[in-house]
């Protein structure tokens, strides 16, 4: 009897706990969605963004500019005269846990899109759902490309848009052969590297040594002392995460300047320079279609509005950035069909969109779902700010397959073939690439 | 030209092995004489490095960080100690769960107060650049104050364990509880004192840590695996295990990842590792009790 007693007590302090927690930790959006709901009439779009475990760090970012971005829609008057409503799920950097979120997004909450995914494994433990589901996923991360799926739009760069400029300018305008590649061991970083060695064959440059370190590993004394014994002059790292925080420190920590032999990266952003101090990142180099230091009064607004609502110390980067126009492109796209029916959206709405976003005027590609971005290459400065040193005069086109790596290969969704396969359902045509031989 | 390289990697693993045992001497103590397989310990050297964070944007560096560091996770050892791990005592599956929940736990609550972003720690102005050893890289500085708290905290941890009455009963312990609860030694307050040390040490280990690495709420399980690997290959229950498995572990590492790369640098040792447990299971110097 007193076990039970003790059972039941325990289990009403536990819910009452719970209770608290929730009411305290739960971000006051919840809330609010509750309220809208409440006035009905709203179009729903899904955010699935990692609130917590290992990717939180940057996936939160995301979240927080999608949100801006929908809360700036919704004080404009909305969409065909609807709020937007953000239905928030938190896959817990869990891929499997990606997956049942989505399904749940499109088969429970009926959203018209989402929004959502950081990682390439967790877009690629989406899109089978999204296919299937005839969803629509707005993808915002600069990725490895070889990929278009009906259902997804990719608003980050592709390796092209970020090395085809970079690339070159290291070795005519540096003056740097010698390249010492170094990633994390995984997906993007080997299929960003291959591109790389394309380019160094094409323009002239030297791969002195390619080499890649496991995810989670820290310690960059050993490599190192391998890039001061090899005799390259620049580095090219698509390190990722914390070991980005890691290497820049030791690499200072050892004596190498950025004079000596700078650092060149497609993915060190503002956010890893405020983590390792600017005194560690002054000097290297990273290509970008967006930085905050970008001089236009659009991001200007932007970076007010986004420090507004997050607090002073906040920064915006290329990835959040992708994110919040991918939103507002999402909402263009609702407004031109006047209507939120998934097939309208991927073959009128979505296609060809325009928006001015703070890096510049982008626009999703009306054949192959990836979007047109400007080119930036910056320089850290001793403010942990990029100071930008190249621009591209124009915007770039999106290649998902390059020619000069995948030539006969092409990503197109206006071609016939592909559309003839497209129209067939799901359930007798399971492939729902636009990938086409030429 | 190789060897000069390899001859530097030498000394560069030298500042490896020290990391080792500033990350492991912690977790020695409290699994080789509490007993406990304490999941968290890399949550505590976590929160010992947003101490360091603290500390540093107040103005102060990493040897204030040091003693503060100690203090605050070494009260937090003892809250855990005091509310959870002393009711389960003995059981090892136990121990493991609730410390695994108490990282979890340390790691939402730092979240909730710092954010999920990376920490900023600087090095100190006196331990920055270096000084020139052999080869075309100088030898840092921060390195070497590195591998001096390394031998600091051995010779601190060697000094308490043999040359004061708490590790005279903390031996006892080890050896035969419950003759040395016969003998009247208080096991029970031993096992916490223990236990407060260890998390202290571990504090320690995240506050010098963190200038060289990266500071985030999910930066302790990586070191807590090293941990396990030094405390395994070394041998629970004797603290010169820890000396030889970091030292195995980490010359072997830098010298094999140089010569290879760190990918099969990474494979092989953890393959040594295997084949040395194969042939002593309980660690190169592991304690074997009398039977």
């Amino acid at each position: 009897m007193k076990r039970l007693k003790r059972r039941t007590f325990l289990k009403g302090l536990g819910a009452g706990i719970s209770g608290i927690l929730a009411s305290r930790t739960m971000p006051y959006f919840f809330v609010r969605n509750i309220a809208q709901a409440a006035e009905g009439d709203t179009i729903k779009v899904g955010i699935l963004h990692s609130l917590s475990g290992t990717i939180a760090i940057i996936e939160t970012s995301l979240h927080n500019a999608e949100l801006l971005a929908i809360e700036e829609i919704n004080a404009k008057g909305g969409v065909l005269g609807k709020k937007l409503e953000p239905v928030i799920e938190d896959p817990q950097s869990m891929v499997q846990v990606f997956a049942e979120k989505a399904k749940k997004l499109l088969l429970a909450d009926k959203v018209v899109a989402v929004l959502g995914c950081y990682t390439s494994a967790s877009r690629q433990a989406v899109l089978p759902i999204f296919e299937q589901y005839n969803g629509v996923l707005l993808y915002p991360t600069l990725y490895e490309a070889q990929e278009c799926s009906k259902n997804c739009f990719y608003t980050g760069a592709v390796p092209s848009q970020q090395l085809d400029n970079f690339i070159p300018w290291i070795i005519n305008t540096l003056g740097r052969k010698k390249f010492y590649l170094i990633g994390a061991n995984y997906i993007y970083p080997k299929e960003t590297n291959r591109e790389v060695k394309a380019l160094l064959r094409k323009h002239g440059g030297q791969l002195v040594a390619e080499e890649y370190a496991p995810l989670g590993a820290t310690e960059f004394s050993t490599s190192i002392n391998k890039i001061a014994s090899s005799g390259c002059d620049v580095v090219f790292s698509d390190l990722v995460g914390d070991q980005i925080v890691a290497f820049y420190k030791q690499y200072r920590e050892y004596g190498i300047t950025a004079k000596d032999i700078p650092i060149c990266s497609p993915i060190t952003t503002e956010q890893e320079i405020a983590a390792m101090g600017s005194e560690n990142a002054v000097g290297h180099y990273t290509s970008f279609d967006y930085f905050q230091s970008v001089d236009a009064p659009e991001n200007k607004s932007f970076v007010e509005r986004y420090k507004a609502r997050y607090g002073r110390n906040a920064v915006t980067n290329a990835v959040m950035q992708s994110a919040y126009f991918a939103t507002y492109m999402l909402a263009h796209a609702i407004e031109k069909v006047k209507s939120t029916d998934p097939d309208a959206l991927i073959f009128e709405g979505l296609p060809g969109q325009e928006v001015q976003a703070p890096e510049g005027k982008v626009k999703i590609d009306e054949k192959n779902h990836h979007t047109w971005l400007w080119g930036r290459i910056g320089r850290a400065n001793e403010q942990g700010q990029f100071d930008i040193v190249w621009k591209s005069e124009n915007w770039i086109q999106p290649q998902p397959w390059v020619p000069y790596l995948y030539p006969g290969k092409a990503c197109d969704f206006t071609d016939p073939r592909v559309l003839k396969r497209l129209k067939r359902p799901w359930s007798e045509e399971k492939n729902r690439s636009g990938t086409i031989n030429l | 030209m190789f060897t000069q390289s390899i001859i530097t990697q030498f000394f560069n693993g030298f500042s490896v092995v020290a990391i080792l045992i500033i990350a492991a001497v912690g977790l020695a103590i409290i699994f080789g004489v509490a007993g406990v397989i304490n999941m968290a310990h890399g949550e505590f050297m976590m929160i010992g490095a947003y101490v360091a964070a603290v500390v540093d944007k107040l103005g102060g560096n990493t040897l204030l960080a040091i003693p503060v560091s100690f203090a605050v996770v070494g009260a937090l050892g003892l809250l855990v100690e005091r509310s959870i791990i002393r009711w389960i005592y003995h059981r090892p599956l136990e121990t493991l769960l609730a410390t695994w929940g108490v990282g979890i736990i340390l790691q939402t609550i730092v979240k909730l107060i710092f954010g999920p972003e990376l920490y900023y720690v600087g090095t100190p102005k006196f331990l920055a650049g270096g000084f020139r050893l052999i080869g075309r890289l100088p030898f840092p500085w921060y390195r070497l104050f590195l591998i001096i708290v390394a031998a600091a905290l051995m010779a601190l941890v060697f000094y308490v364990i043999f040359h004061t009455d708490l590790g005279l009963q903390v031996r006892a312990v080890r050896r035969n509880r419950a003759i040395a609860s016969c003998l009247g030694i208080d096991t029970a307050r031993v096992d916490m004192t223990i236990f407060v040390f260890g998390s202290g040490l571990a504090g320690v280990a995240g506050a010098v840590l963190a200038p060289i690495k990266s500071v985030s709420t999910t930066m302790g399980f990586p070191y807590a695996v090293d941990s396990y690997m030094v405390l395994v290959l070394g041998g629970v229950g004797n603290l010169w295990g820890v000396v030889a498995g970091a030292s195995l572990i980490g010359e072997a590492e830098t010298i094999l990842s140089f010569v290879f790369n760190n990918v099969i640098g990474e494979l092989l040792v953890f393959l040594f590792i295997v084949i040395v447990i194969r042939i002593v299971p309980k660690g190169i110097f592991g304690y074997y009790e009398r039977r």
